[in-house]
Protein backbone atom coordinates (compact mmCIF):
# COMPACT_ATOMS: atom_id res chain seq x y z
CA UNK A 1 0.00 0.00 0.00
CA UNK A 2 1.37 3.36 -0.72
CA UNK A 3 1.12 6.76 -0.03
CA UNK A 4 0.10 8.83 -2.77
CA UNK A 5 2.53 6.63 -4.27
CA UNK A 6 5.83 7.22 -2.03
CA UNK A 7 6.46 5.26 0.64
CA UNK A 8 4.92 6.03 3.59
CA UNK A 9 6.53 3.78 6.62
CA UNK A 10 9.33 6.27 6.49
CA UNK A 11 7.68 9.31 6.72
CA UNK A 12 7.64 12.18 9.26
CA UNK A 13 5.62 15.47 9.85
CA UNK A 14 7.26 18.32 11.71
CA UNK A 15 4.76 20.76 13.64
CA UNK A 16 4.98 23.99 15.01
CA UNK A 17 2.73 26.15 16.62
CA UNK A 18 2.78 29.73 16.11
CA UNK A 19 1.33 33.43 16.86
CA UNK A 20 -1.48 33.34 19.15
CA UNK A 21 -2.15 35.86 21.94
CA UNK A 22 1.11 35.29 23.16
CA UNK A 23 3.39 35.42 19.99
CA UNK A 24 4.74 32.04 20.06
CA UNK A 25 7.58 31.00 17.88
CA UNK A 26 8.16 35.08 16.80
CA UNK A 27 11.43 36.38 15.84
CA UNK A 28 12.94 37.13 19.27
CA UNK A 29 9.81 34.97 21.19
CA UNK A 30 11.15 33.35 24.13
CA UNK A 31 8.67 30.64 24.14
CA UNK A 32 7.65 27.79 21.02
CA UNK A 33 5.63 24.94 20.63
CA UNK A 34 6.89 22.37 18.56
CA UNK A 35 6.52 18.42 17.94
CA UNK A 36 6.90 15.54 15.59
CA UNK A 37 5.21 13.04 14.67
CA UNK A 38 5.85 9.86 12.35
CA UNK A 39 3.43 9.58 9.42
CA UNK A 40 2.51 6.08 10.33
CA UNK A 41 0.96 7.82 13.43
CA UNK A 42 -1.77 9.44 11.30
CA UNK A 43 -5.21 7.81 10.54
CA UNK A 44 -5.61 7.32 6.55
CA UNK A 45 -8.45 10.38 7.14
CA UNK A 46 -5.72 12.48 8.86
CA UNK A 47 -3.25 11.83 5.78
CA UNK A 48 -5.72 12.53 3.43
CA UNK A 49 -6.42 15.75 5.19
CA UNK A 50 -2.96 16.80 5.42
CA UNK A 51 -2.55 15.98 1.45
CA UNK A 52 -5.29 18.42 1.17
CA UNK A 53 -3.69 21.24 3.48
CA UNK A 54 -0.19 21.15 1.94
CA UNK A 55 -1.98 21.05 -1.87
CA UNK A 56 -3.39 24.74 -0.50
CA UNK A 57 -2.68 27.10 -2.84
CA UNK A 58 -3.56 30.08 -0.14
CA UNK A 59 -4.74 28.65 3.34
CA UNK A 60 -7.30 31.16 5.28
CA UNK A 61 -5.87 33.52 7.60
CA UNK A 62 -6.27 32.82 11.42
CA UNK A 63 -9.04 34.27 13.33
CA UNK A 64 -7.75 37.28 15.75
CA UNK A 65 -5.33 34.97 18.36
CA UNK A 66 -6.09 31.79 16.83
CA UNK A 67 -2.36 29.58 16.55
CA UNK A 68 -1.51 29.06 12.94
CA UNK A 69 0.22 25.42 12.76
CA UNK A 70 2.90 25.32 10.39
CA UNK A 71 3.13 21.83 9.58
CA UNK A 72 5.96 19.77 7.63
CA UNK A 73 5.84 16.38 5.65
CA UNK A 74 9.22 15.25 5.03
CA UNK A 75 9.38 11.73 2.99
CA UNK A 76 12.63 10.61 1.61
CA UNK A 77 13.93 14.10 0.33
CA UNK A 78 10.56 15.55 -0.30
CA UNK A 79 9.74 17.89 1.67
CA UNK A 80 6.43 20.30 2.10
CA UNK A 81 5.31 23.18 4.70
CA UNK A 82 2.40 24.67 5.04
CA UNK A 83 1.17 27.30 7.51
CA UNK A 84 -2.78 26.98 8.40
CA UNK A 85 -5.12 28.21 11.14
CA UNK A 86 -6.03 25.75 13.90
CA UNK A 87 -9.41 25.07 13.35
CA UNK A 88 -8.14 23.45 10.09
CA UNK A 89 -5.53 21.22 12.10
CA UNK A 90 -6.40 17.45 12.49
CA UNK A 91 -6.23 16.82 16.59
CA UNK A 92 -3.50 14.07 16.43
CA UNK A 93 -1.58 17.06 14.79
CA UNK A 94 -2.65 19.57 17.46
CA UNK A 95 -1.78 17.33 20.26
CA UNK A 96 1.71 16.19 19.39
CA UNK A 97 3.15 20.00 20.41
CA UNK A 98 4.81 20.76 23.35
CA UNK A 99 5.06 24.55 24.64
CA UNK A 100 8.54 25.55 26.02
CA UNK A 101 10.54 28.44 27.38
CA UNK A 102 13.52 29.60 25.16
CA UNK B 1 -28.55 22.98 -9.38
CA UNK B 2 -28.54 23.27 -5.69
CA UNK B 3 -25.59 20.19 -5.46
CA UNK B 4 -23.08 22.41 -7.60
CA UNK B 5 -24.05 25.16 -4.85
CA UNK B 6 -20.92 24.17 -2.95
CA UNK B 7 -18.08 23.48 -4.67
CA UNK B 8 -14.93 21.15 -3.74
CA UNK B 9 -12.06 21.95 -5.48
CA UNK B 10 -11.30 19.88 -8.69
CA UNK B 11 -7.42 19.69 -7.14
CA UNK B 12 -9.06 18.05 -3.80
CA UNK B 13 -11.76 15.89 -5.27
CA UNK B 14 -9.15 14.41 -8.07
CA UNK B 15 -6.52 13.74 -5.22
CA UNK B 16 -9.17 12.14 -2.74
CA UNK B 17 -10.29 9.96 -6.01
CA UNK B 18 -6.98 8.95 -6.84
CA UNK B 19 -6.01 8.05 -3.42
CA UNK B 20 -6.00 3.84 -3.71
CA UNK B 21 -5.46 3.88 0.17
CA UNK B 22 -8.81 4.60 1.16
CA UNK B 23 -11.89 2.93 1.09
CA UNK B 24 -14.87 4.88 -0.64
CA UNK B 25 -16.19 4.99 2.58
CA UNK B 26 -13.19 7.42 3.95
CA UNK B 27 -13.00 9.06 0.78
CA UNK B 28 -16.40 10.07 0.98
CA UNK B 29 -15.90 11.32 4.57
CA UNK B 30 -12.94 13.27 3.42
CA UNK B 31 -15.31 14.86 0.60
CA UNK B 32 -17.91 16.03 3.22
CA UNK B 33 -14.65 17.71 5.25
CA UNK B 34 -13.42 18.89 2.48
CA UNK B 35 -17.04 20.62 1.94
CA UNK B 36 -16.99 21.85 5.41
CA UNK B 37 -13.82 22.82 5.30
CA UNK B 38 -14.52 25.25 2.23
CA UNK B 39 -17.90 26.50 3.82
CA UNK B 40 -15.79 27.31 7.44
CA UNK B 41 -13.92 29.48 4.95
CA UNK B 42 -16.73 30.95 3.58
CA UNK B 43 -18.94 31.72 6.50
CA UNK B 44 -15.54 33.91 7.77
CA UNK B 45 -15.63 35.51 4.99
CA UNK B 46 -19.64 35.79 5.10
CA UNK B 47 -19.01 37.00 8.90
CA UNK B 48 -17.03 39.81 7.93
CA UNK B 49 -19.59 40.78 4.69
CA UNK B 50 -22.03 40.93 7.04
CA UNK B 51 -20.61 42.77 9.57
CA UNK B 52 -19.71 45.74 6.56
CA UNK B 53 -23.45 44.94 4.90
CA UNK B 54 -25.01 45.73 8.69
CA UNK B 55 -23.06 48.64 9.21
CA UNK B 56 -24.24 49.81 5.84
CA UNK B 57 -27.81 49.50 6.13
CA UNK B 58 -28.56 50.12 9.75
CA UNK B 59 -25.72 53.12 10.75
CA UNK B 60 -25.38 52.48 14.66
CA UNK B 61 -27.35 55.96 15.98
CA UNK B 62 -25.54 58.50 17.99
CA UNK B 63 -24.95 56.87 21.48
CA UNK B 64 -26.50 57.74 24.56
CA UNK B 65 -24.99 59.27 27.62
CA UNK B 66 -24.63 55.84 29.32
CA UNK B 67 -25.52 53.19 26.99
CA UNK B 68 -27.00 49.78 28.97
CA UNK B 69 -24.93 46.91 29.62
CA UNK B 70 -25.24 43.71 26.65
CA UNK B 71 -26.70 40.57 28.17
CA UNK B 72 -23.42 38.86 28.72
CA UNK B 73 -23.30 34.72 28.69
CA UNK B 74 -21.04 31.91 29.74
CA UNK B 75 -20.35 28.61 28.70
CA UNK B 76 -18.27 25.71 29.52
CA UNK B 77 -16.25 23.62 27.08
CA UNK B 78 -15.51 20.98 29.73
CA UNK B 79 -12.38 20.51 27.88
CA UNK B 80 -13.54 19.78 24.75
CA UNK B 81 -13.13 22.00 21.64
CA UNK B 82 -16.62 22.35 20.38
CA UNK B 83 -18.02 26.18 20.72
CA UNK B 84 -19.41 27.15 22.12
CA UNK B 85 -19.87 24.43 25.00
CA UNK B 86 -22.14 24.34 27.90
CA UNK B 87 -24.29 27.07 28.98
CA UNK B 88 -23.51 28.30 32.44
CA UNK B 89 -26.58 28.99 34.42
CA UNK B 90 -26.25 32.22 36.06
CA UNK B 91 -22.65 32.40 35.47
CA UNK B 92 -22.12 35.76 37.73
CA UNK B 93 -22.96 33.04 40.69
CA UNK B 94 -21.87 30.17 39.80
CA UNK B 95 -19.57 27.86 41.99
CA UNK B 96 -16.99 27.93 39.01
CA UNK B 97 -14.16 30.68 39.53
CA UNK B 98 -14.01 31.15 36.07
CA UNK B 99 -17.03 30.99 35.13
CA UNK B 100 -18.10 34.31 37.80
CA UNK B 101 -14.75 35.62 36.45
CA UNK B 102 -15.51 35.77 32.67
CA UNK B 103 -19.00 37.32 33.78
CA UNK B 104 -17.85 39.83 35.94
CA UNK B 105 -15.12 41.08 33.80
CA UNK B 106 -16.70 41.21 30.88
CA UNK B 107 -19.71 43.22 32.47
CA UNK B 108 -17.34 45.38 34.10
CA UNK B 109 -15.86 45.99 30.02
CA UNK B 110 -19.05 46.54 28.55
CA UNK B 111 -19.75 49.37 31.21
CA UNK B 112 -16.03 50.77 30.23
CA UNK B 113 -17.09 50.91 26.81
CA UNK B 114 -19.97 52.40 27.74
CA UNK B 115 -19.36 55.29 29.73
CA UNK B 116 -15.88 56.00 28.43
CA UNK B 117 -16.59 55.77 25.17
CA UNK B 118 -20.58 55.79 25.26
CA UNK B 119 -20.37 52.52 23.29
CA UNK B 120 -23.32 50.03 23.67
CA UNK B 121 -20.98 46.49 23.17
CA UNK B 122 -19.28 45.21 20.67
CA UNK B 123 -21.16 46.24 17.44
CA UNK B 124 -22.69 49.45 19.27
CA UNK B 125 -26.05 47.77 19.41
CA UNK B 126 -26.13 46.05 22.44
CA UNK B 127 -25.31 42.97 20.81
CA UNK B 128 -25.18 39.54 23.57
CA UNK B 129 -21.23 39.37 24.96
CA UNK B 130 -21.03 35.47 24.77
CA UNK B 131 -17.74 33.57 25.93
CA UNK B 132 -16.78 29.96 26.46
CA UNK B 133 -14.15 28.52 29.55
CA UNK B 134 -12.20 25.43 29.91
CA UNK B 135 -11.67 25.20 26.39
CA UNK B 136 -9.21 22.28 25.45
CA UNK B 137 -6.39 20.43 27.74
CA UNK B 138 -3.90 22.75 29.55
CA UNK B 139 -4.30 25.12 26.27
CA UNK B 140 -2.77 28.31 26.72
CA UNK B 141 -4.61 30.45 24.69
CA UNK B 142 -7.44 32.66 24.15
CA UNK B 143 -9.07 34.19 20.81
CA UNK B 144 -11.86 36.05 19.39
CA UNK B 145 -13.64 33.80 16.72
CA UNK B 146 -15.68 36.34 14.79
CA UNK B 147 -18.69 36.09 17.52
CA UNK B 148 -17.36 34.99 20.55
CA UNK B 149 -14.62 35.20 23.15
CA UNK B 150 -12.53 31.87 24.19
CA UNK B 151 -10.44 31.33 27.26
CA UNK B 152 -7.83 28.45 27.44
CA UNK B 153 -7.16 27.42 31.39
CA UNK B 154 -3.53 27.25 30.90
CA UNK B 155 -0.81 24.75 31.48
CA UNK B 156 -0.24 25.88 34.95
CA UNK B 157 3.22 25.62 34.87
CA UNK B 158 4.04 28.55 31.90
CA UNK B 159 0.76 30.25 32.13
CA UNK B 160 -2.39 30.08 34.48
CA UNK B 161 -6.12 30.53 33.50
CA UNK B 162 -6.26 33.26 30.38
CA UNK B 163 -9.34 34.81 31.53
CA UNK B 164 -7.42 35.75 35.21
CA UNK B 165 -6.04 38.51 33.27
CA UNK B 166 -8.79 41.63 32.81
CA UNK B 167 -6.43 43.05 29.99
CA UNK B 168 -6.87 39.43 28.44
CA UNK B 169 -10.28 40.06 28.87
CA UNK B 170 -10.16 43.34 27.31
CA UNK B 171 -7.91 42.68 24.63
CA UNK B 172 -9.89 39.54 23.56
CA UNK B 173 -13.82 41.89 23.16
CA UNK B 174 -11.45 44.93 21.61
CA UNK B 175 -11.23 42.16 18.66
CA UNK B 176 -14.60 42.19 18.10
CA UNK B 177 -15.60 45.94 18.21
CA UNK B 178 -12.47 46.38 15.58
CA UNK B 179 -14.16 43.95 13.43
CA UNK B 180 -17.35 45.99 14.00
CA UNK B 181 -15.89 49.55 13.04
CA UNK B 182 -12.60 49.78 11.57
CA UNK B 183 -12.30 46.18 10.76
CA UNK B 184 -8.44 45.73 10.12
CA UNK B 185 -7.08 42.99 8.43
CA UNK B 186 -4.91 40.58 10.20
CA UNK B 187 -1.82 39.99 8.22
CA UNK B 188 1.01 42.91 7.74
CA UNK B 189 0.73 46.56 9.00
CA UNK B 190 -3.25 46.32 9.60
CA UNK B 191 -3.04 43.14 11.79
CA UNK B 192 0.15 45.29 13.40
CA UNK B 193 -2.39 47.63 14.03
CA UNK B 194 -5.16 45.39 14.67
CA UNK B 195 -3.63 43.30 17.67
CA UNK B 196 -2.33 47.18 19.11
CA UNK B 197 -5.89 48.06 19.04
CA UNK B 198 -6.88 45.04 21.23
CA UNK B 199 -3.45 45.64 23.18
CA UNK B 200 -4.13 49.36 24.23
CA UNK B 201 -8.02 49.17 24.53
CA UNK B 202 -7.36 46.31 27.43
CA UNK B 203 -4.38 48.09 28.93
CA UNK B 204 -7.12 51.11 29.49
CA UNK B 205 -9.80 49.21 30.96
CA UNK B 206 -7.15 47.44 33.56
CA UNK B 207 -5.91 50.97 34.42
CA UNK B 208 -9.81 52.07 34.31
CA UNK B 209 -10.53 49.50 36.91
CA UNK B 210 -7.59 50.23 38.93
CA UNK B 211 -8.30 54.11 38.99
CA UNK B 212 -4.55 54.58 37.78
CA UNK B 213 -3.76 57.20 35.74
CA UNK B 214 -0.38 56.79 33.25
CA UNK B 215 2.50 56.88 35.64
CA UNK B 216 0.65 54.23 37.95
CA UNK B 217 -0.30 51.98 34.44
CA UNK B 218 1.98 48.61 34.28
CA UNK B 219 1.81 48.97 30.49
CA UNK B 220 2.13 45.00 30.61
CA UNK B 221 0.03 42.96 28.59
CA UNK B 222 -0.59 39.37 29.99
CA UNK B 223 1.09 39.95 33.97
CA UNK B 224 -2.06 38.20 35.65
CA UNK B 225 -1.53 35.43 33.45
CA UNK B 226 2.15 34.34 33.85
CA UNK B 227 2.24 30.83 35.41
CA UNK B 228 5.38 29.82 37.84
CA UNK B 229 8.00 28.56 35.09
CA UNK B 230 7.78 31.79 33.57
CA UNK B 231 8.11 33.93 36.77
CA UNK B 232 11.17 31.74 37.53
CA UNK B 233 12.61 32.68 34.32
CA UNK B 234 12.09 36.48 34.80
CA UNK B 235 9.38 36.87 32.46
CA UNK B 236 6.83 39.19 34.13
CA UNK B 237 4.35 39.69 30.95
CA UNK B 238 3.76 38.46 26.85
CA UNK B 239 4.35 42.35 25.80
CA UNK B 240 5.51 45.49 27.37
CA UNK B 241 3.69 48.38 25.88
CA UNK B 242 6.02 50.59 27.55
CA UNK B 243 9.08 48.79 26.66
CA UNK B 244 8.32 46.33 23.87
CA UNK B 245 11.90 44.63 22.92
CA UNK B 246 12.22 44.70 26.97
CA UNK B 247 13.90 41.42 27.92
CA UNK B 248 11.20 40.38 30.46
CA UNK B 249 8.66 40.01 27.70
CA UNK B 250 7.89 36.36 27.06
CA UNK B 251 7.48 37.71 22.92
CA UNK B 252 9.45 41.18 22.35
CA UNK B 253 8.35 43.37 19.61
CA UNK B 254 9.90 45.63 16.99
CA UNK B 255 9.86 49.30 18.17
CA UNK B 256 10.46 51.30 15.22
CA UNK B 257 8.28 50.99 11.67
CA UNK B 258 11.81 50.70 9.91
CA UNK B 259 11.75 47.33 11.12
CA UNK B 260 8.80 45.92 9.96
CA UNK B 261 8.47 43.37 7.16
CA UNK B 262 6.02 41.79 5.37
CA UNK B 263 4.38 39.05 6.62
CA UNK B 264 5.44 39.72 10.19
CA UNK B 265 3.29 38.17 13.13
CA UNK B 266 0.78 40.70 14.06
CA UNK B 267 1.65 40.09 17.57
CA UNK B 268 5.49 41.45 16.60
CA UNK B 269 4.65 44.49 14.69
CA UNK B 270 2.09 45.68 17.09
CA UNK B 271 5.12 46.80 19.34
CA UNK B 272 5.33 49.81 17.10
CA UNK B 273 1.48 51.61 17.34
CA UNK B 274 1.78 50.28 21.31
CA UNK B 275 4.69 52.12 22.11
CA UNK B 276 3.30 55.21 20.24
CA UNK B 277 -0.08 55.28 22.41
CA UNK B 278 2.40 54.87 25.44
CA UNK B 279 4.72 57.42 24.61
CA UNK B 280 1.85 59.95 24.11
CA UNK B 281 -0.34 59.10 26.84
CA UNK B 282 2.79 59.62 29.21
CA UNK B 283 3.80 63.09 27.58
CA UNK B 284 0.09 64.15 28.04
CA UNK B 285 -0.56 62.68 31.29
CA UNK B 286 -3.65 62.28 33.64
CA UNK B 287 -5.77 59.22 32.44
CA UNK B 288 -5.21 57.29 29.68
CA UNK B 289 -9.12 56.72 28.59
CA UNK B 290 -10.32 60.69 28.87
CA UNK B 291 -8.06 62.39 26.09
CA UNK B 292 -5.64 59.85 24.41
CA UNK B 293 -7.86 56.71 24.47
CA UNK B 294 -10.96 59.26 23.44
CA UNK B 295 -8.73 60.16 20.50
CA UNK B 296 -7.83 56.24 19.66
CA UNK B 297 -11.45 55.12 20.14
CA UNK B 298 -12.32 57.65 17.14
CA UNK B 299 -9.87 56.59 14.94
CA UNK B 300 -11.12 53.37 14.93
CA UNK B 301 -14.26 53.74 15.34
CA UNK B 302 -14.94 56.94 13.55
CA UNK B 303 -14.12 56.69 10.12
CA UNK B 304 -14.77 54.52 7.33
CA UNK B 305 -13.90 51.06 7.24
CA UNK B 306 -10.17 50.74 6.59
CA UNK B 307 -8.94 46.43 6.18
CA UNK B 308 -6.02 47.35 4.56
CA UNK B 309 -4.63 50.03 6.62
CA UNK B 310 -0.79 51.15 7.06
CA UNK B 311 0.09 52.15 10.31
CA UNK B 312 1.64 55.68 8.88
CA UNK B 313 -2.36 55.96 8.06
CA UNK B 314 -3.65 55.17 11.00
CA UNK B 315 -0.83 57.50 12.65
CA UNK B 316 -2.24 60.47 10.28
CA UNK B 317 -5.94 59.34 11.08
CA UNK B 318 -5.21 59.93 15.21
CA UNK B 319 -3.49 63.49 14.17
CA UNK B 320 -7.12 64.06 12.38
CA UNK B 321 -8.90 62.79 15.42
CA UNK B 322 -7.23 64.45 17.71
CA UNK B 323 -7.44 67.85 15.94
CA UNK B 324 -11.49 67.36 15.65
CA UNK B 325 -11.74 66.40 19.14
CA UNK B 326 -9.73 68.83 20.88
CA UNK B 327 -9.49 71.82 18.53
CA UNK B 328 -6.72 74.32 19.46
CA UNK B 329 -5.27 71.88 22.27
CA UNK B 330 -1.51 72.08 21.73
CA UNK B 331 -1.05 69.44 24.32
CA UNK B 332 -3.13 66.72 22.31
CA UNK B 333 -1.48 67.50 19.15
CA UNK B 334 1.77 67.61 20.84
CA UNK B 335 1.68 64.11 22.35
CA UNK B 336 0.19 62.36 19.09
CA UNK B 337 3.52 63.81 17.65
CA UNK B 338 5.98 62.75 20.13
CA UNK B 339 4.64 59.17 20.26
CA UNK B 340 4.22 58.65 16.68
CA UNK B 341 8.07 60.52 16.27
CA UNK B 342 9.00 57.71 18.64
CA UNK B 343 8.13 54.88 16.17
CA UNK B 344 9.55 56.84 12.77
CA UNK B 345 5.72 58.00 11.77
ZN1 LIG C 1 -5.12 39.62 19.74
Amino acid sequence: MTDDGEGASGGRIDVERIGGLAGFGGPGARIRSRGTLPLSALSRADRATLDRLLGQAGPAPPMPDEFLYRITRQVGARVLSVEVAESEVPAVLRACVRDELL
Amino acid sequence: MCGHCFIVPRDVLERLSRNDSLSATVRKGMARTAKLDIELRRLRAQNHRLTRLGMRLAPVPAPAAAPPVPQVLVADCQHGTTLPGVPVPAPGKSSDATARTVFDETTALARFYAKAFGRNSIDGAGMTLASSIHYGVDYNNAFWNGVQMTYGDGDGRIFLDFSRGNDVIGHEITHGVTQHTIQLGYTNEAGGLNESLSDVFGSMFRQWQAGQDVTGADWLIGKDIMGPEATARGFTCLRDMADPAAGHCLAPQITHISQFKKGMDPHHSSGVPNLAFTTAAKALGGKSWERLGQVWYRAMTGYRPSPNMKMAAFAERTRKAGATLYPGDAAVAGALDQGWRKVGL
